[in-house]
């Protein structure tokens, strides 16, 4: 057979079996890839509001809200992710109905953080996250703005964009509190 | 987003060279001297914009409403492939001085990362069609920025005194990395973050 | 005067480690070792996604070498290219989640990562699927080496910890060298690295 044909059949063919390769492959990995974020989602939820025993989304990729097994409401979770250093600084807030925060969660650089290695990646430590455990929302203030929390040494700027996002989803959120 | 931070975000404070670390081989292989790193990134800044057009159209109006994400990459390379080949053709035809000064950087230009990059950037950062062109023009300019000053910088180094360990890559590696460290002074300029 | 040997089936693996290491050595394939290199964790994940389409390129190029003519090569080469990286990619997603958000744009641009695009066109088009396959290795374990070593020394100055297990006295990782971690760190690493390498071949000349 002539060349300029077989230039397109093997041009054609290779496309073909490309495309039925790739569409196989997508249709496996893609339950799998929306599973995952699902469940990521769930665990981190019940980490930061323990009492909860199922979550009911509110707000997309916001607001949830905590029911126990009588489906009542036990708290409300939110998420926040105000400007830190390298980017968004997501964090992850358990309220219980008192508006006391009961969890609270950085996310990982895994997970989208991109603050600074050794500094702003602190933030995930548990010894500035436990530090929050307990307060409501007067208590969210850095030491070095006339409050009681700690902030990490050499990273205000992410320190500040997790109590100032804490803070500004409380505001936001604690009308939902109301059962 | 609004247009004027996509623009210095690609331009100064995400440096698709200097910062992102993208389009790296052409920019150590081409910035020997200054008039081929003019005419590289003139090139450049052409391909970007045409391929960051296509692309993102054919994204839109193709690949995602036929459910075909999975051949945006294979789609994506051809295109940018396609269009340099369509750029050497008509240089070739009717821009023969630039032609031949670029020789075998012209085909090249197909693995320049940075386009295929601002290709793939465009979608994941769920760009319109006038925030893709803006940010295909900040990279095109921040590629076109950073090579010309490093070229010229060269250029100098060309004639330096060098300890021969350090002459031809590594000198030039040092080079950029006091570039890099220079841009670094741009991270969150008008809070763009880096 | 002696005849010149044919290469041996070993050389084929070995030269790719070191000799000729693509990215210290041929200076090719620099943008993911530059930019994926903050830890040795991060350097060694972008590798072995490489390392994946490398090998199975070469190998499927040279399978079908036969059957494409050299005018359209180039566009075969990216069609079975690009395929292997959507794989990779949709694969991390799947099961390396946290790698691939590290990994983030790098992984697609593996497609026009010049190691692969030049193996492919100076060696599996030419030989056959066990050289092909070996020559894929050799390369893919260079650029292993490399990036997982650049990796580690980038995080051991930056943070003091290697592979997140931390090697220094609590005091160092209290003000390291942070600029390590970031790009004109890695633009310095790489300068002095390349150099440590002239130096070795001045010597040896």
């Amino acid at each position: 057979m002539n060349s300029r044909a077989w230039m397109v059949i093997s041009l054609l063919i290779t496309c073909i079996v490309a495309t039925f390769a790739l569409s196989e492959v997508y249709a496996v990995t893609k339950p799998k890839i929306l599973k995952q974020q699902v469940d990521a989602t769930s665990t981190a939820l019940g980490q930061v509001l323990p009492q909860a025993a199922s979550f009911k989304e509110v707000e997309k990729d916001s607001l949830w809200y905590g029911l126990d097994h009588a489906g009542n409401k036990a708290g409300i979770v939110f998420r926040v992710a105000e400007r830190g250093y390298g980017g968004p600084v997501p964090v992850l807030v358990g309220l219980d109905t008192t508006g006391t925060i009961v969890g609270m969660r950085v996310a990982s650089p895994a997970e989208g953080l991109k603050e600074t290695p050794g500094l702003g990646l602190k933030a995930t430590e548990e010894w500035f996250t436990k530090q929050f455990l307990g307060r409501n929302a007067a208590g969210i203030v850095l030491k070095k703005d006339g409050g009681t929390l700690d902030a990490i040494s050499g990273a205000t700027i992410t320190s500040r964009a997790v109590t100032r996002g804490i803070a500004h989803g409380i505001s936001k959120y604690k009308e939902h509190l109301r059962p | 987003m609004n247009i004027s931070k996509i623009f210095i975000g690609a331009f100064l404070v995400n440096n698709i060279l200097l910062m992102r670390f993208i389009a790296l081989c052409s920019f150590f292989g081409v910035s020997t001297s200054l008039d081929t790193s003019v005419g590289m990134s003139a090139a450049v800044l052409f391909v970007t914009m045409l391929a960051a057009w296509v692309c993102w159209v054919l994204w839109h109006a193709l690949l995602l409403p036929l459910h075909l994400e999975f051949l945006r990459t294979a789609v994506f390379i051809l295109v940018i492939a396609g269009l340099v080949q369509f750029v050497e053709m008509f240089l070739k035809k009717y821009v023969r001085g630039l032609y031949s000064a670029m020789g075998i950087y012209l085909p090249l230009i197909t693995t320049n990362c940075a386009i295929l990059a601002v290709t793939f950037l465009n979608v994941d950062y769920g760009f319109n069609l006038l925030q893709a062109t803006i940010y295909a023009l900040g990279v095109g300019a921040g590629y076109s920025l950073a090579i010309v000053l490093f070229a010229a910088i060269r250029e100098r180094l060309e004639d330096s005194p060098v300890s021969p360990s350090f002459k031809g890559y590594p000198i030039a590696f040092v080079g950029a990395s006091l570039m890099s460290l220079a841009f670094l002074g741009f991270a969150n300029l008008f809070g763009i973050s880096v | 005067m002696t005849p010149e040997r044919k290469p041996s089936r070993l050389s084929y693996l070995t030269s790719g480690i070191i000799r000729e290491n693509p990215a210290l050595i041929l200076m090719i394939g620099l943008c993911p070792t530059l930019a994926t290199t903050t830890s040795a964790r991060d350097g060694l994940g972008m590798s072995a996604a490489a390392a994946f389409v490398l090998i199975f390129s070469n190998v499927v190029i040279s399978l079908v070498r036969k059957f494409v003519q050299p005018s359209i090569r180039i566009p075969i080469f990216i069609i079975i290219i690009s395929t292997f990286v959507t794989i990779i990619d949709y694969a991390l997603q799947a099961y390396q989640p946290g790698l691939y958000r590290v990994l983030g744009v790098f992984v697609p641009l593996i497609v026009v990562n010049c190691i692969i695009l030049g193996r492919a066109e100076a060696f599996a088009y030419g030989h056959g699927i066990l050289d092909s396959f070996l020559d894929g290795l050799g390369n893919s374990l260079g650029f292993a080496l490399l990036l997982t070593a650049m990796g580690a020394i980038r995080e051991f100055f930056a943070v003091g910890t290697v592979f997140g297990r931390a090697l220094t006295p609590a005091w160092y990782r209290t003000a390291p060298m942070l600029f390590m971690i970031f790009p004109p760190g890695a633009f310095l690493l790489i300068g002095i690295l390349k150099a440590l390498v002239v130096k070795l071949k001045l010597g040896k000349g």
